[in-house]
């Protein structure tokens, strides 16, 4: 005994030991975070490097845009299964020794998504230092996990001798990568529960046993009138298509129409440019997977030819249709059958339906005839299955663990089936994305560059797909309001307000004013807090700082202002179905006051620094131009459809919550180019202002949630007081309510457009089928290509100006 | 110190060659940079791995190689900018002596420049100073 064990040196030791608390002193003191963000946490810890949360106190505010320069992976969001690769890549390259730290709930362990498409804890691939809980986590928060990891690093490393070549020591990340079943569980049950059921199981297709929504009564679906002009187009396509087309009786909000595939075209191309209709513009094109339909008779056997009309269809495809002389909308239907499903494609009558068919045909296995480029768009390339047909596996809990080998052998499809001219010599291939600062999220553009021109472009999306529409299937119609929050995360409660249109419609649902001029008021906050990001990150694209800083220090007030009203920051989940989850506290018209006191002001400071700017102008005059035309034949909306000279915006044309009560303007500009983009937005600014200021001087007293409790999720003190109150309290908390059989599509105007919610309800306590229609899915596919032929700089001012975020696109 | 020679010489700066001093220095310098290079390289960090070895290109690999035949409008632009500094130079050695040349001096700096800027004009309106695609329209 002895041998085994070295002699101690009591010097050298002691020398090593102050060598490692320099060389600890040093690595905690200047951490060099990646330029690294995945989703929602990203703002928060944006918002933790500027002034007010000053992360420079701590010696690692420089975020480094390349992973060579960097020591600490900051995981802020969601890990998508497609995006896993490029982290795990990203990792590899950062310099040793490093360290991660993983922000948020999804991070940490798939959060609020157990879905197909999300890796349920970054720590399955990567060794983790510190966790941060919070969905999002504050920048307070964020603060705090860096503080830890210094914590660690001073007292738990020894660096001393790794650096000097001597065996022994450690340094940087040591934690072991985790593996379900060993070192950690993804059971969603927890440790101890084996006994009890899975969740969900009275949600699960097709018997859906357990479910008491059967058992309760709802009053059916309100039903339009169709105006003068509605019922004369009715006549004029019975009297032109015949029998092919069927008007859809009771329809809540709009007139809907069942048409027979063969003739679909005709009619979509009648719709466009017949004077009389002119529905010139394509707002969505999806499908719903009739499988499950609880009223759905017996299927056709097998092998008995080919399947009739009688059959009830297997899909349905849906067409939304936008007029904008009349203000209105229309839906199409069309039924597809068979076990390989196809139909005709539209994009000869409108080039904009090709990446909405490329999503049907990716989730739901629906093949097009004749479309030009018909694969996966979302998925990854070696995806099994359509996770939106009722057969798709739901949770990602259900399915094999993702691992670091799954990590290593999913790779994002070669750059060169994005472009054309790719094997030409003078041709190269740069990949913009995903992990890039130019494009404000994991978005993936490929270029095909000669020189500095660009010469062709293609674009991958998918990399922020989380499967909201499947989850939307499986949440109570109350549970989903908090994944709205998540759709657009910059825009916060004008997600609730676009998916409550829908719910409200469908089910009739009157909003009392107060909720509704609360609603008004809290989402054209949001609005200037989402402009305000985007002019402080554009102008930053384009080399200006400084607007950053400041566009900053007025969205904390905003959030100051938000969170002493409803509580949260990015994520409020505020707005209830018939009103919000409470009244406004004391102290808000005060705090209210003060920002529409002094916003005018600091807008004036914002257009002194950029609009007079030689070197903005020159980047953006002129530059990635659209014309009118092409923003409505590509579905355009909102700023960027504004900036072409468009004046539409549905809080005017086809007003909602109570936007008809107020008095503001449509900004527009005609020139479609970037500097266009950013005037219409500075100008919303003050729209938005006028709109809060009227809202908050005019607030009507009353309730902040509607009497009937039929939906609602009751007032609390209501349900001390009476019985009903309390059994709609706890029916609607717990298995939540029964919506009416129907479907409703009301878009709202969120800050970057039209984003809108089809909801489909089977009669259930949770959604048939949930679409998701947001407006950068139209710019992305639309916007970018038109620099073709530009400098490769003028591309990065385009990408800007769009102001797209992609958990919008990707849903 | 000696009286210097008349002839003209003084216009020169007193120096004495002095080959200890040099080899000093040159060697201070070169064990200096030995140092540097010997301790980073020491104690730097060496963590080789697949991926580490390829290029960083968003997190994505790279399609094809980058040695390719690469249009560069720069060059003719940095060409022209080269020509035009090494110009300047004689400016500035003229402004230095501006007293000494006199007129005559400002008369034939004024031709150059003038003859200067022409060319300027003429690459100009040849469109060697286009930049990227539009130069092409």
């Amino acid at each position: 005994m002895g041998s085994g064990i070295p002699r101690i040196n009591k010097t050298s030791d002691a020398l090593l030991g102050a060598l490692d608390n320099l060389f600890n002193w040093a690595h905690k003191n200047s951490l060099w975070p990646l330029f690294f963000g995945l989703s929602c946490c990203f703002i928060e810890e944006a918002a933790a490097f500027t002034s007010r949360y000053d992360l420079a106190r701590f010696g690692s505010e420089v975020l480094r845009g390349s992973p060579r320069q960097a020591d600490l992976l900051i995981i802020s969001g969601t890990v998508f299964k497609k995006a896993a690769p490029m982290v795990l890549r990203l990792y590899e390259q950062m310099s040793d020794p490093k360290w991660v730290i993983s922000m948020g709930s999804c991070a940490n362990s798939g959060g609020m998504y157990d879905v197909y498409s999300v890796l349920q804890g970054v720590d399955q691939i990567l060794p983790v230092d510190v966790y941060i809980p919070g969905c999002p986590p504050r920048p307070e928060a964020l603060e705090e996990g860096i503080i830890l990891l210094q914590k660690k690093i001073g007292s738990c490393e020894r660096p001393a001798r790794p650096v000097l070549h001597r065996a022994g020591g450690w340094e940087g990340t040591t934690a072991a990568i985790l593996e379900d079943g060993y070192t950690k569980t993804r059971d969603t049950r927890g440790p101890g529960f084996e006994g009890i059921a899975e969740r969900g199981t009275s949600l699960t297709p097709p018997r859906f046993w357990g479910s008491r929504s059967d058992l309760m009564w709802t009053p059916p679906t309100p039903r339009i009138e169709p105006t003068e002009r509605e019922k004369s187009l009715a006549d004029a396509l019975r009297e032109r298509f015949g029998d092919f087309i069927r008007p859809i009786e009771h329809s809540v909000d709009m007139p809907a129409y069942d048409v027979d595939g063969s003739r679909i075209k005709d009619v979509l191309r009648y719709l466009k440019t017949s004077p009389e209709a002119h529905f010139v513009r394509l707002d969505d094109v999806t499908a719903i997977d009739e499988s499950a339909r609880r009223d759905r008779g017996v299927t056709a056997p097998e092998g008995e030819g080919a399947p009739s009309s009688e059959h009830p269809p297997d899909y349905t495809l849906v067409y939304h249709l936008l007029s904008y002389e009349s203000a209105s909308r229309i839906r199409l239907k069309v039924g597809v059958r068979g076990s390989d499903p196809a139909a005709e494609t539209i994009t000869d009558i409108w080039p904009c339906a090709n990446w909405y068919e490329r999503e049907v045909y990716d989730m739901f296995g629906i093949r097009f005839n004749g479309h030009p480029d018909l694969r996966r768009i979302l998925m990854p390339p070696e995806w099994q299955g359509h996770p939106l047909r009722k057969s798709h596996v739901y949770r990602a809990t259900e399915m094999a663990p993702y691992t670091l080998e799954d990590a290593r052998a999913m790779q994002p499809l070669d750059g060169r089936y994005f472009v054309e001219g790719a094997d030409r010599d003078d041709t190269i291939i740069l990949n913009y994305g995903p992990h890039h600062l130019g494009t404000h999220g994991v978005c993936r553009f490929v270029l095909a560059l000669r020189g500095e021109e660009i010469v062709d472009l293609g674009a991958d999306i998918g990399y922020h797909h989380r499967a909201a529409e499947k989850i939307g299937e499986r949440q109570s119609w109350h549970q989903f309001i908090p994944y709205t929050d998540r759709i657009d995360y910059m825009n916060g409660v004008n997600n609730n307000l676009a998916y409550l249109n829908s719910v409200e419609k469908l089910a009739g649902v009157t909003v009392p004013d107060r909720a509704r001029f609360i609603r008004v008021m809290l989402a054209e906050m949001f609005r200037i807090n989402s402009h305000l990001i985007w002019a402080g990150t554009f102008l930053h694209d384009i080399g200006m700082m400084g607007l950053n800083f400041y566009a900053f220090r007025e969205r904390e007030q905003l959030m100051d202002i938000i969170e002493l009203i409803t509580g949260g920051r990015l994520h409020p989940s505020f707005f209830r179905i018939g009103g919000v989850a409470m009244d406004l506290p004391d102290g808000w018209r005060e705090a209210v006051d003060a920002f529409v006191r002094i916003f005018p002001s600091r807008l004036k400071e914002y257009a002194q620094l950029a609009e007079r700017n030689p070197i903005v102008k020159a980047r953006t005059v002129g530059i990635g131009v659209l014309s009118k035309e092409e923003a409505i034949e590509w579905g355009l909306t909102g700023p960027n459809l504004r900036a072409c000279g468009v004046e539409w915006d549905l809080r005017k044309k086809m007003p909602y919550a109570a936007y008809d009560a107020f008095d503001f303007e449509i900004p527009t500009r005609t020139a479609g180019d970037c500097y266009a983009r950013y005037l219409v937005r500075m100008d919303e600014l003050r729209q938005s202002l006028r709109i809060i200021e009227q809202a908050a001087r005019n607030m009507p007293p009353g309730r902040h949630i509607t009497e009937d409790y039929r939906y609602a999720v009751p007032d609390k003190r209501d349900t001390l007081k009476d019985i009903e109150s309390l059994i709609h309290h706890f029916v609607n908390v717990t298995r939540g309510p029964k919506m009416p059989k129907g479907e409703a599509y009301v878009p709202g105007e969120v800050a970057r457009g039209e984003q809108g919610y089809y909801v489909v309800s089977d009669g259930m306590n949770m959604a048939y089928r949930m679409r998701i229609r947001g407006p950068d899915f139209a710019h992305l596919q639309a916007m970018p290509r038109k620099i073709i032929g530009r400098p490769i700089a003028d591309f990065q001012a385009m990408l800007g100006s769009m102001d797209f975020i992609m958990p919008d696109c990707d849903r | 110190m000696e009286p210097l020679p008349q002839n003209g010489a003084h216009l020169l700066s007193p120096w004495e060659p002095g080959v200890l001093g040099l080899a000093v220095y040159a060697g201070a310098a070169l064990l200096m940079l030995a140092a540097i290079l010997f301790l980073t390289s020491w104690l730097g960090e060496h963590k080789p791995g697949p991926a580490k070895d390829l290029p960083y290109e968003s997190g994505i690999l790279p399609t094809g190689s980058p040695r390719i035949l690469y249009a560069i409008p720069f060059y003719l632009v940095a060409t022209f900018f080269l020509i035009f500094d090494v110009e300047a130079l004689y400016v500035f050695s003229w402004a230095v002596a501006f007293n000494d040349l006199g007129w005559t001096g400002w008369l034939q700096m004024s031709v150059f420049i003038a003859v200067l800027f022409i060319s300027l004009i003429y690459v100009w309106k040849k469109g060697g100073l286009d930049w990227g695609p539009e130069s092409r329209e």
